[in-house]
């Protein structure tokens, strides 16, 4: 006889995630199809329409340019910030635990509250950061083509001139962003074994890099992969600070329309449920072959010990 | 646990039978900061004359958009309050898709409303079809605020000389400029609901929308948006945020500010140390802007409620608040106008006297037009195109006008409702 212990096991999950996770992508997916906004008692099946919107209009076009640079700046700069940190912090004997600290620090600080903060360091005339930059007029570093023009015209606006809004933003998410890297690298440091360095070093590799490039980064593949995939998910879902800075419009003409941003002005602000359900199917899209890309790329190369 | 249980019960029924003593109707507004100080003086003198009736405050909205969905989502859920605060131009939506209930059956049971206050003009802006749907609390137009001090730089030391045109306001722009001031004006273009762009189409006498047809295609069109290309770029206007905008002027940093009268409470109480005065609002011609939109906000009926006692209560709140010393209270907290004749003429004669920066848009009162609404389900969405759009041509992105005007032009009316 056939024992059905088994679905009694998997049945609470199984149930939990067709109710939470499935259905309501499936619900976005069909609604993506209509016209539907909020308010209204029913929809109209429009097709393809919000998907054609999607990839024909200048807005889309600003929306796919602010995420992509958003991600392709933040992975790779928090992954590599993490690895450094941890690495230097690892080598430190004493001081280790206060360094910790300091770059975990604004990973446990509510972004949206940094923003805030961020916001009024910003500030094009009274803020800190300007004001400190002004400080540096008529001394030595006017030679620099750039500082001469700040002083003469003023230096930028971070937040609203559309040359740096988006550079802004991705500083302050790597900013944000790299403490935790860092935590999950060292980490992975600790369950490094001391025999292998000790081998490599028997073997003739003297320098720190060699030890690097041969133990310590093989070592870290797995860690890598986490990580990576990690901040990838975590940059495509930057939102907070985006409706911090940008309750409306999402930065200087556009320049910082994030896909879930575009998602909220859609979906919640101007209650067109259909196209914002649409651009949220695309971000699925978008999340799940990266992942799956990346997967495929690390993976093969990485040893599980 | 026995007695616990019953003292709950107790408690409970107690409560139950307070409530059923008085009648309770659920109430919420927009801009806590602006409006928490005004409702807080009315509460007492409502509670004073009518003691039955409880108004319960739900948690405000942020904005006007916000309050315009949050009624849409409360509506979907069906748990809307009785009365709610909307913003001008968000009132028609709630009429298309029939949540708010018109007023003609409680104004025809009043006998003095005229007498009231309530006048056609500032009634009409809340008129759909025959039927009146909301009673318009406060007003607001668009005004100059001025930082004397820093206008003295180029030469404009009394409040008659101020600009009267935006030609005007350009010449002096490049009179501040030489004078060292680096930013020497900034044009609230990014008020909510295109305001900004609607009073330059108004100051032309030229409504923004004609039914279903958006009229920015026309040559009124092209003046509105020539003027703002020259205004922002004969006087290097930033691209300030809201906050910054209004912290730079307060702060003494900007010499001419163009904004809603609605701030001007709030500018009056954080400014630094200069000399600040109001004045009309410039004009494409020296005789001044044919019309301005009305800002501001109305009170509208939403409740779901079939108890004549309930709806009877809302009403009572209703009228109060927007009449009598209850709007006068509207325009002692805030730099809004109340929309009542009674209350601006009669009430608050005194009070203008001694607010001069309050009196400003009191003064353009017969410029006074709609703020109007982009019909239909993309309204919010039209309104977002339209902003996308003037901040191109505030940060450089747009040159050319009239490619702008034909692109604009098209995208919007594709948003609205076909011709029907």
């Amino acid at each position: 006889m056939r024992s059905y212990a088994h679905m009694w096991f998997i049945g609470p999950a199984l149930f939990l995630m067709v109710v939470i996770l499935l259905l309501p992508i499936g619900v976005a997916g069909a609604l993506s199809f209509t016209d539907y906004s909020l308010g209204n008692a029913g929809a109209d099946f429009v097709g393809l329409k919000n998907y054609v919107q999607i990839f024909t209009r200048s807005t889309y076009e600003k929306m796919f340019g602010a995420t992509f640079r958003y991600v392709f700046v933040v992975v790779p700069l928090t992954v590599g910030l993490g690895l450094g940190a941890a690495l230097l912090i690892n080598s430190l004997g004493r001081f280790g635990d206060f360094y910790k600290t300091i770059y975990f620090l604004p990973v446990m600080a509510a972004l949206i509250a940094m923003a805030i903060v961020w916001e009024f360091a910003l500030h094009p005339t009274i803020g800190f950061v300007n004001t400190t930059l002004e400080r540096g007029c008529g001394t030595w570093l006017e030679a620099w083509g750039w500082y001469a023009h700040g002083c003469a015209e003023g230096f930028p606006l971070w937040l609203t001139d559309r040359a740096y809004a988006i550079w802004t933003v991705a500083f302050i998410g790597v900013w944000q962003g790299f403490g935790f890297n860092m935590v999950l690298y060292l980490a992975g440091l600790t369950s490094i074994p001391r025999e292998l360095y000790h081998a490599a070093e028997l073997d003739g590799a003297k320098t720190g890099w060699q030890r690097f490039r041969l133990v310590t980064w093989p070592m870290l593949g797995p860690t890598t992969v986490f990580v990576v995939t990690i901040s990838l998910i975590r940059s495509f879902q930057v939102f907070d600070m985006v409706e911090a800075f940008y309750p409306q419009g999402g930065g200087p003409s556009k320049s910082v329309y994030v896909m879930m941003f575009a998602i909220y002005e859609k979906g919640i602000q101007q209650n067109l449920m259909g196209i914002g359900a649409a651009i949220t199917v695309v971000f699925l899209g978008f999340v799940m072959v990266l992942t799956l890309i990346q997967r495929r790329l690390v993976e093969r190369r990485t040893h599980y010990v | 646990m026995k007695n616990t249980l019953t003292a709950m019960v107790f408690a409970l029924s107690a409560t139950a039978g307070f409530a059923g003593d008085k009648v309770v109707i659920e109430f919420a507004y927009p801009y806590s900061h602006l409006f928490d100080v005004t409702y807080e003086k009315i509460m007492p003198m409502f509670n004073a004359k009518y003691p039955d009736i409880e108004v319960k405050m739900r948690a405000t909205y942020e904005s006007y958009e916000d309050a315009s969905n949050t009624i849409l989502r409360e509506a979907v859920a069906g748990e809307l309050p009785d009365v709610t605060m909307q913003g001008l131009n968000r009132q028609s939506v709630l009429v298309e898709k029939g949540i708010a209930k018109s007023l003609e059956p409680f104004i025809t049971k009043e006998a003095d409303f005229a007498k009231d206050g309530y006048h056609p003009a500032m009634l009409s802006l809340s008129t759909f079809g025959e039927d009146v749907y909301g009673l318009p609390f406060s007003i607001s137009l668009p005004v100059g605020y001025y930082n004397m001090d820093l206008m003295a730089k180029a030469g404009i030391d009394s409040t008659d000389k101020l600009p009267k045109t935006w030609d005007e306001v350009i010449a002096a722009c490049g009179a501040l400029k030489e004078a060292g001031v680096d930013v020497p004006m900034f044009w609230g273009w990014n008020i909510t609901g295109n305001w900004f762009l609607q009073a330059l189409m108004w100051s032309q006498d030229k409504p923004t929308v004609m039914g279903t047809d958006f009229t920015l295609d026309e040559a009124e069109g092209l003046v509105a948006l020539n003027t703002m290309n020259d205004l922002f770029s004969g006087c290097e206007m930033p691209n300030y945020d809201l906050k910054t905008a209004m912290s730079s002027f307060s702060a003494g940093e900007i010499p001419m500010y163009f904004w809603s009268t609605s701030a001007v409470g709030t500018v009056e109480r954080s400014k630094a140390d200069f000399n600040f005065v109001t004045n009309e609002y410039p004009g494409l011609t020296a005789d001044g802007p044919m019309g301005l939109p009305a800002g501001g906000n109305a009170a509208m009926l939403v409740s779901q409620s079939d108890d004549p006692a309930v709806l009877d209560a809302a009403w009572k709140w209703l009228k109060f608040i927007t009449s009598g010393e209850g709007a006068a209270e509207v325009a002692r907290t805030t730099g809004y106008m109340p929309p009542n004749q009674a209350a601006n003429e009669i009430i608050l004669k005194a009070f203008y006297a001694e607010n001069p920066n309050k009196a400003t848009a009191v003064r353009q009162l017969p410029l006074l037009r709609d703020w109007q609404a982009y019909p239909g389900d993309n309204g919010l969405a039209a309104t977002q195109v339209i902003y996308d759009g003037i901040e191109g041509i505030v940060t450089g992105e747009y040159g050319d006008m009239q490619e702008l005007q034909e692109d604009l032009s098209e995208e919007v009316q594709d948003l609205l409702p076909s011709g029907s």
